[in-house]
Order: structure tokens, then sequence, then C-alpha cells
């Protein structure tokens, strides 16, 4: 009776035993899951910066179009309004074209920016290379318009060496050294400061370089319309559907 | 005897249990701040996801208004000579300032980092860098193109083409090698300019990269894909 009752201890201390290594068999696995999961989740981690800064950067985005969406929808409006009489509908035009025209380079312009100034010097002449690198440093730092020595600098604009680097064309156009003025409207704490940023800004590269630059903020910067035609010969609009 | 031997057997499980149980506890608790950290990362991750969706949804709107616009404009202004004329200018400043899709004769190069390294050339010139687009687009336009499109990416008057680390940027935007420039223009003048001889794209070449020039008869260029507005010009009257 005695030997009985302790053989079934022994059947219930093997299924609770049983039971606990399934358990203890599945919880590990479970937390190997897990574990596995942190290790590549990690590098994700990481970025969590960058997502902060993707977040920020699409809802400015966001919200500029639906300003422009916004302001579009305003003018259908008016248009609407309109269509009976010509007259209104000719100054509603009148009035895009001149925000377009601005927009497109077509009118002398001025506001808030830098100057930034580059000179010839013993060490170094200055050339198409550094123009295209400044010009697009200032587009970085978010100018709206921009010129060098009074030639407009658009979409369509190149800036090249001539005749073994004696002269710059800008447009097409021929500007004089050997001191260069590039001007930029835009928010003039801004560019002047990623153009002065330690070792990335483009004041602060080529000073440490031994180039004759320097950059300064302005209160009011004009610059100039293109002068070209704006010629459109090989481009035409897609149709819509 | 077979009750010391489930003594035994219990003790040896107990004895693992207790261990088991001890690394795993310690596992979890430095696991857990990661844990935590990566749920709340995907939840920035979503909401990144849901603001590009809004955002492209209300890009598309404005693309749809445009075209209304257009529609409304066209029709205020079909009895009026002038009005007429100021209408046609509007659509082509449109095309210069790159918010419309454009269309005709061109170019595409297509450009490609090198694809094994070669010891007897410099490592860092196998790469295409920012530096060599800004440069072929710098050609381009001194070949007259009125359109240029790299990867997707309208090139208009503000925009900037930079390099962070190894990534590139056009108007902010993440591209990569193969890159894909398109250009609207004379297409013997566009040829010519990229394929005379020490151009650029020989350098190109000549570092163990890739790049190939095709002249085609139809090349579509993308619209801009932001907002062009400005903050602070002002007209000079």
């Amino acid at each position: 009776m005695k030997k009985f009752k302790f053989r079934a201890d022994i059947t219930t201390v093997t299924v609770v035993v049983f039971i606990v290594c399934i358990v203890l068999v599945s919880v590990m696995l479970m937390q190997f899951r897990t574990i596995e999961q942190t290790d590549i989740t990690e590098i994700e981690t990481m970025r969590e910066s960058e997502l902060r800064d993707a977040l920020v950067d699409w809802e400015a985005r966001y919200d500029e179009t639906i300003t422009q969406l916004e302001a579009v929808n305003g003018k259908i409006g008016e248009y609407n309004k309109t269509i009976e009489d010509s007259e209104a509908a000719s100054n509603l035009i009148d009035e895009e074209l001149k925000e377009s025209n601005i927009l497109v380079g077509k009118t002398d312009v001025y506001g808030e920016g830098v100057t930034v100034t580059l000179v010839d010097n013993d060490n170094y002449k200055i050339i198409a290379e550094n123009l295209i690198d400044l010009a697009n440093e200032l587009r970085y730092a978010g100018a709206e318009a921009i010129s060098i020595n009074e030639q407009r600098v658009l979409a369509a604009t190149d800036i090249v060496d001539m005749a073994e680097y004696t002269y710059i064309l800008v447009n097409s156009q021929r500007i004089e050294g050997p001191s260069y003025v590039v001007k930029a409207i835009g928010d003039k704490e801004y560019l002047s400061s990623i153009l002065n940023l330690k070792g990335s800004g483009f004041v602060d590269r080529y000073t440490t370089l031994g180039y004759n630059v320097s950059s300064r903020q302005e209160n009011r910067v004009e610059i100039p319309k293109y002068n070209g035609d704006f010629e459109i010969n090989y481009m035409r609009e897609v149709e819509s559907e | 005897m077979k009750k010391k031997q489930v003594a035994i057997t219990l003790g040896i499980m107990c004895f693992l249990l207790t261990i088991a149980i001890c690394v795993q506890l310690k596992t979890m608790s430095s696991a857990n701040s990661t844990v935590s950290q990566t749920l709340s990362d995907n939840e920035l991750r979503d909401e990144v996801l849901r603001m590009k969706e809004r955002y492209d949804n209300a890009f598309a709107d404005l693309g749809n208004a445009q075209k209304e616009l257009e529609k409304v404009r066209q029709e205020a202004t079909q009895d009026n000579g002038t009005a007429e004329a100021k209408e046609q200018e509007l659509k082509e400043n449109n095309m210069l300032l790159g918010i419309t899709d454009v269309t005709g004769e061109g170019v595409e190069v297509f450009l490609e980092d090198a694809a094994t390294t070669d010891n007897n050339l410099n490592a860092s010139w196998q790469i295409i860098h920012f530096d060599d687009l800004q440069w072929v687009i710098n050609e381009l336009r001194n070949a007259g193109a009125e359109a240029i499109e790299v990867n997707g990416q309208r090139i208009i008057n503000t925009t900037a083409i930079t390099c962070e680390g190894n990534i590139i940027k056009v108007n902010g935007e993440k591209i990569g090698s193969p890159f894909t420039i398109k250009a609207i223009g004379s297409q013997n003048l566009l040829y010519g300019a990229l394929e005379r001889a020490g151009s650029w794209l020989d350098e190109i070449r000549n570092a163990g990269n890739t790049a190939e020039v095709k002249k085609l008869d139809n090349i579509t260029i993308v619209k801009y894909s932001g907002i062009i507005d400005s903050e602070y010009l002002k007209e000079d009257k």
C-alpha cells in the first residue's frame, strides 16, 4: 500500500516535471525570438532622429501644399465669377502673371540676403567650378534669387571657363574679374550661417584654403532680371488626357 | 533506490530551472528598454508614412486644381486677345518654372559606379560623385537644355545637389547610382557637347565608371515634386 502510493507520487512528479520542461522550453523560445528581433531593430533605433527629421519635413511640405492648394482653389473661384466679365478676367490674369514672372526671373527683384565677394589673389584665381559650388550652396541654404556679377542665375544658367581660364561665361555673357560679386536673396541669417559653417561652409572652406572670399549680410540686395530671352524651342507641355 | 533517483532528477531540474530563469530575467531587463524604444520607433515610422501619404494626396489634389485653374482661365480669357496671349505666357512660365510635365527631343545620360574595384585606379574615382552630376548638368545647360531631370527630380531655379556623407540629394531627395539624367533640347547639340573629346564623360569613363548617352526623339520630363513660392522676393519697380 505504502509502495503503491509512492509510485503514484512518481507519476505525478514526472508529469509535473514534463509540463515544467515544456513551459520552460516555450518561454525560452519566445525569449530568443524577442532578442533576435531587438537585434534587428537596434539598427533602426539609430535612425530615430532621422525619422523625426523626416516627419517635420513631410509636415512642412504638406502645409505648403495645402496653402498653395487653397490659393489655386481661390483663383478658380475668382475666375468662375468673372466668366461673364472679361475685364475682371483680364485683371486676374495680370495679377497671376505678375507673381509668376517674379519666380521665373523676368523681373528685377530685391529683398534681404547676402553678398559674397570673391577676388583673385596670388594663390588662387576664381574659376567656374568655384562659382558653381557657391551657387549650389546658396540654393541649398534657401536662396530664392541669385546673381553673379549682375547675371541672374536660373535653372538653365551655365557657368563655364573660357580660353584657358582667362575669363568666365555666365548665361553666355562674359563676366569680368578679378573680383566677383555673388548676390542672393533669402533668409540672411540662415544663408550667412550656412556659408560660414566651420569645415563645410563655402566661405570657411575657401578661406582656409587661401582664397580671398568674404560674405556680408544685407537688408536689401538687388538682383536684376535675366537679360536674355526665355526661348522655348524644344519642350512642350504634356497634354493631359 | 527509486526515491533517490527522483530526488536527484528533481534537484537537477530545479537547478537548471533556476539558472535559466535567472539568465532570462537578466536578458529581459536589458532587452526591455530597446523593445519599448522599438515600439515608439515603429509608431514614429507609421506617422512618417501617414504624413507622406497625406502630402502625396494633397500634392495630387494640387495638380488637379492647377489643371482646373488652367481650364477656367482659358475659358475666361478666350474672347479676349490680349488676355489670351497672357494665358499663353503663363503656360510657358509654368514650363520654365518646372511645374508642368514637358516632352520633346533630347538626350538621356546613364551614369553608373564602376562594378568592380580596379586596384590600379583610384577607388574614390570609381564612384559617381555629386559634382560629376553638377558638371554634366552644367554641360547640358551650356548646350542649351531647356529642361533637365535627374532620377525623377526636375532641376529648377532653386535646385541644390548636395552630398551628405555618401548620400546624394537633389531637391532634398536622396538618389543613388545608377543615375539617369534626361535633358530636352537639340539632340545634336546636347550629344555633341557631352561626347566631345576630353569631355567630362570621358573623365568619368577613364576612372572605370559607366557613362552612356542616347539621343531620343521623345523624352518626358517630370514636373517638380514640391512647391515653388517665395517669401523674400519683392519686385523692383
